[in-house]
């Protein structure tokens, strides 16, 4: 471990002598737990984005975003800021800007190429003449053509894809990989000091930040990409990457030994994402060595990886339509996909339950039996995943792509029709509930999990799990007060109860002031019997029949709903002996999804359509849309002329256009909040 | 091999204006003929004239020659121009530069016009800002740091969703409990709603964030120690009485000290790139043609 200091020391004197313009350390002021003048030791919920891309990622910039970590840091904040397409004088021609500031935020650029990109840009660094340097920066012209973006995008992003075995640097590295780890660590420095930059040390505490990475490690394609969190400015001397640490272990063990183990108020997690896009690999029964899971590994992976994104641009993770039980709401955002290369490509192939978080909640219950400790005893959060750093840039109504596996938006002009891929999404933000907005109090809420995450709108829900709870609870002014001293707030873990008869859960919810109401609140129970594990939902409040819609062709919302709903409820079916789970899922009445909202906003006619002459135009050089072309595409929901009809039980043996018609998105959606669920463990 | 070059184009650039500032009168530096359209502004004159230089300055230190952008664009221009060409890339560099091709590309006068605005915001060793330096930067700054100002207030909700058609007649109960409260806190009094507290510390603008316009109106113009209410919100209806109110302020330069220190960094380059941008002008003979 190398406190931040003296890491910036060396980086800075290095920086000096590159001429490449990072400067001296920045001062560091106090950071008491307790300073900020909104402190409630009950806790308060605070709004953020813990996965957010800017031009240090290497898909990222290749995409044309030329948008920094400060400008990232400033977005999050209110700021607008100008995104891709550039036109030849480097003007933006598109503008992005939040509806509301975020509260905290963690930028996430790639670890694997950081160095990589700063040897190939530096005219200093000896990697600078390698061809792939040469190529890459070509690819970076304002005139590259997109086959060659995209060759060498491949190129050197497939070097993430590689079994571990066989990780390492791209060759341009250098002997040894020093050119790109002398960078990287350069880069990570100002990476830090970004972040100390913007962290608000006074007593207001507007806007908190951390310092970050992604690992994105992907064999043939299956992620298993964690994104890497510090607490404050003592950080690892490297950001370690795929290419550095191959297996997720020897991540937590370089994590484990640098900084949690070294004493210098250094502390740090990881958090998984995109499991729905890791072919069921992300929660497969083995370690590095090719044994199964270990007592020792799976109490690591319980300590190193105490939350989870369970929604994002890229998907959401929950659960599958018809897997382990009936939910009708378990369709939202299912990706048609099952790896990073089918979702890049879109080719449609059948999502593996596996790499959802019901079966992992279920596998980890069968851990717990028998290995003592519950290796996927996660919390819940959800982040955009931008990559046009643009964090918590969520709008539905005003969704401009965000990058990463979806459209670039590179090239000029200005997207004609849908911004992304229809598949893709806005993604979702998440909460937290801390005594204050600073860094002590928020990561300390993400390690005890007492997170949600939502699927964009800010929605705020508070569960608590007890035994003994009134039933008059949701009409107390101090219902938190309760809520701690009877039991245990969302993530934790509720102990065995001699003689009570079934836990109590109190769940509270209000919607978003700046989005449509409630409909329902329901509670997800999950248990163990025997060697099985089962699912159920139950709706504890609300109302699911409430008549509330939304009109397509217009998006304004119909009906009635609830500004606020809360109930106190009681399992009615619990067994002590048994292990089980319990969390909330907050849901809004519908509205439309932001491909809709583009439709409502735009001309188009589907007596125009025609599919052959829409996907001619996608598979031009520089590829075209038009609204014709995206809104009346089976895939986009909106065209119900197009798919009468067609017979979706072998859509694979379908002609293209048809085979559309069976993976359509959702054209109306019901924005949600999920919280970390509440675990009870019975008695050893 | 970039430090060099920028010494030689920020030494260069410095030089003639010192010298012209030293010895009072003109000395003779490079001369330069700028095209602009015969009804350009000054503004548009001015422009041109700035983007002459540096593509001039780029050009004496050999950029648009040894850039390596420059270099890969000019052989991707000469291999579209003779896709059959055997040559090597030096070969059809050469050949780019004896067509001048580097001097018309726009994508070549975007990449020196970039490089040169860079190297004009470089800030050397000397240009860091000392601590005192930054105390008088927060100081002369202070709307840029200033902390907006909080309120403290004791907060009464009654939900819409719970009372229904009731909740107009309950406002108007509760109106009347808490105007003979006292100056106690209103405990036990309301619905609880997820974040909202009986008391609180908040900014007007979070207050709207979370509650809407109308509540944040309220609070932040409301007189200490009177209920005010009810205000409307998508939850239901308010009532709030500020206890005290701290104003907006500027935070020490221990608490900001990274934030200014990044501010005023960023005007320091913003300083450089006028200094040696005026040093340059300063320097150069420039001729304006006017075109049709």
């Amino acid at each position: 471990m190398r406190s931040l200091p003296v890491a910036l020391g060396l980086l800075s004197l290095s920086a000096a002598t590159l001429g490449c313009g990072h400067d001296s350390p920045a001062p560091v002021g106090p950071d008491e737990f307790g300073r900020c003048a909104d402190f409630d030791e009950l806790r308060q919920p605070f709004w953020g984005d813990t996965h957010i891309h800017t031009n240090l990622s290497l898909d990222a910039n290749l995409q044309g975003t030329r948008t920094s970590q400060t400008e990232a840091y400033a977005f999050a904040q209110g700021e607008p800021i100008g995104i891709q397409p550039y036109d030849a004088d480097g003007n933006p021609t598109r503008m992005a800007q939040i509806d509301r500031p975020l509260d905290f935020a963690m930028l996430s650029d790639h670890a694997e190429f950081l160095g990589t990109i700063r040897t190939c840009i530096d005219p200093a660094s000896p990697g600078f003449d390698q061809v792939d340097c040469e190529e890459y920066r070509s690819a970076l012209q304002f005139d590259a053509a997109p086959d060659e973006v995209r060759s060498i995008f491949i190129r050197l992003n497939g070097f993430t894809a590689l079994a571990p075995e066989n990780a390492r640097y791209p060759a341009l590295c250098g002997p040894n990989d020093a050119y790109c780890l002398t960078a990287g660590m350069e880069v990570w420095g100002e990476i830090v000091d970004a972040a100390e930059a913007v962290y608000d040390r006074s007593e207001s505490c507007r806007f908190t930040s951390f310092p970050g990475y992604e690992w994105s490690g992907g064999p043939a394609s299956k992620n298993l990409h964690r994104n890497v969190m510090f607490k404050n400015e003592s950080v690892t001397a490297l950001p370690y990457s795929y290419f550095d640490e191959p297996y997720v272990e020897g991540l937590w063990a370089r994590l484990q030994d640098e900084c949690i183990d070294a004493g210098a108020d250094c502390d740090t997690l990881t958090i998984p994402h995109n499991t729905n896009l890791s072919e069921g690999i992300y929660f497969e029964n083995k370690m590095a060595d090719g044994e199964p899971f270990s007592a020792a590994y799976v109490e690591t992976r319980n300590a190193m990886e105490p939350v989870i994104e369970i929604y994002q641009h890229k998907g959401a993770s929950e659960c599958l339509p018809g897997e382990t039980v009936a939910d009708e709401l378990c369709g939202f955002e299912i990706l048609p996909f099952t790896n990073l290369a089918t979702t890049n490509q879109e080719l449609f192939t059948q999502p593996d339950p596996r790499g959802f978080l019901r079966e992992a909640f279920g596998e980890g219950m069968k851990y717990e039996a028998s290995l003592g400790t519950n290796p996927f005893q996660y919390g819940i959060t959800a982040a955009t995943d931008t990559h046009i750093s643009a964090p918590g840039f969520v709008a539905e109504d005003d969704f401009k792509g965000h990058g990463g596996a979806g459209q670039p938006n590179r090239f000029l002009p200005p997207p004609g029709g849908f911004p992304d891929v229809e598949y893709l999404s806005p993604g979702g933000m998440t909460a937290v509930w801390a005594e204050e907005n600073a860094r002590e109090a928020i990561f300390s809420a993400i390690r005890r999990k007492e997170t949600f995450g939502t699927s964009g709108p800010r929605i705020v829900v508070r569960m608590f799990g007890g035994w003994e709870y009134s039933s008059e609870l949701c009409s107390a002014e101090d219902l938190a007060a309760q809520g701690y001293a009877g039991g245990v707030p969302m993530g934790g873990v509720l102990d065995p109860q001699p003689g009570a008869s079934a836990p109590m859960f109190v769940v509270s919810a209000r919607q978003d002031a700046a989005s449509v109401p409630l409909q329902r609140i329901q509670i997800v129970k999950g248990w163990l019997e025997g060697d099985a594990y089962q699912v159920l939902v139950y709706d504890v409040a609300g109302d699911k029949d409430n008549g509330a819609s939304v009109d397509l062709d217009t998006c304004a919302p119909q009906g009635n709903g609830f500004g606020d709903l809360c109930n106190v409820w009681q399992d009615p079916d619990f067994d002590p002996a048994q292990r089980a789970y319990y969390y909330a899922r907050v849901i809004e009445n519908p509205t439309c999804r932001w491909t809709t909202w583009q439709c409502s906003k735009a001309e188009y006619d589907c007596n125009d359509w025609d599919y052959d002459a829409c996907e001619a135009l996608k598979a031009k050089p520089e590829p075209e849309s038009n609204y014709t072309c995206d809104c009346c595409d089976p895939a986009a929901g909106l065209n119900d002329a197009a798919c009468d009809g067609v017979d979706c039980s072998d859509p694979g043996a379908l002609p293209e256009v048809e085979e559309r018609c069976c993976y359509q998105v959702e054209p109306a959606i019901q924005e949600r909040a999920w919280t970390s669920p509440i675990w009870y463990q019975p008695p050893s | 091999m970039l430090r060099a070059l920028l010494n030689f184009f920020l030494i260069g650039g410095l030089l003639f204006g010192a010298k012209a500032v030293y010895e009072g009168r003109r000395v003779e530096g490079p001369e330069i003929s700028v095209k602009v359209a015969a009804g350009a502004t000054p503004a548009e004159v001015e422009a041109a004239i700035r983007d002459a230089i540096l593509l001039n300055e780029a050009r004496r230190y050999g950029w648009d020659k040894r850039d390596p952008i420059v270099f890969t664009h000019l052989v991707r221009n000469m291999r579209f121009i003779d896709p059959d060409s055997t040559e090597g890339d030096l070969t059809l560099y050469q050949r780019a530069l004896e067509m001048n091709m580097q001097a018309h590309d726009p994508v070549v006068r975007a990449r020196l016009l970039y490089r040169a605005g860079e190297s004009l915001a470089y800030v050397p060793e000397d240009r860091m800002p000392t601590r005192d330096q930054l105390e008088a930067h927060r100081q002369a700054h202070g709307d840029r740091f200033e902390r907006e100002g909080r309120v403290r207030f004791h907060h009464v909700f009654l939900s819409r969703s719970k009372r229904g058609d009731a909740l107009p007649a309950d406002a108007s109960a509760m109106r009347e409990q808490l105007s003979s409260l006292g100056d106690g806190p209103p405990k036990g009094l309301g619905d609880p709603l997820p974040g909202l507290r009986m008391e609180q510390s908040a900014t007007p603008s979070k207050v709207k964030e979370d509650f809407g316009a109308e509540l944040a109106r309220v609070v932040d113009g409301a007189v200490t120690g009177v209920w005010r209410g009810p205000a409307g919100s998508v939850y239901g209806l308010h009532f709030v009485r500020v206890i005290d109110q701290d104003p907006a302020y500027v935070p020490s330069l221990d608490v900001i000290a990274a934030e200014v220190r990044a501010d005023r960094l960023r005007e320091i380059r913003d300083e450089l790139r006028a200094e040696r941008m005026n040093a340059l002008r300063g320097a150069y003979t420039v001729h304006i043609e006017r075109v049709p």
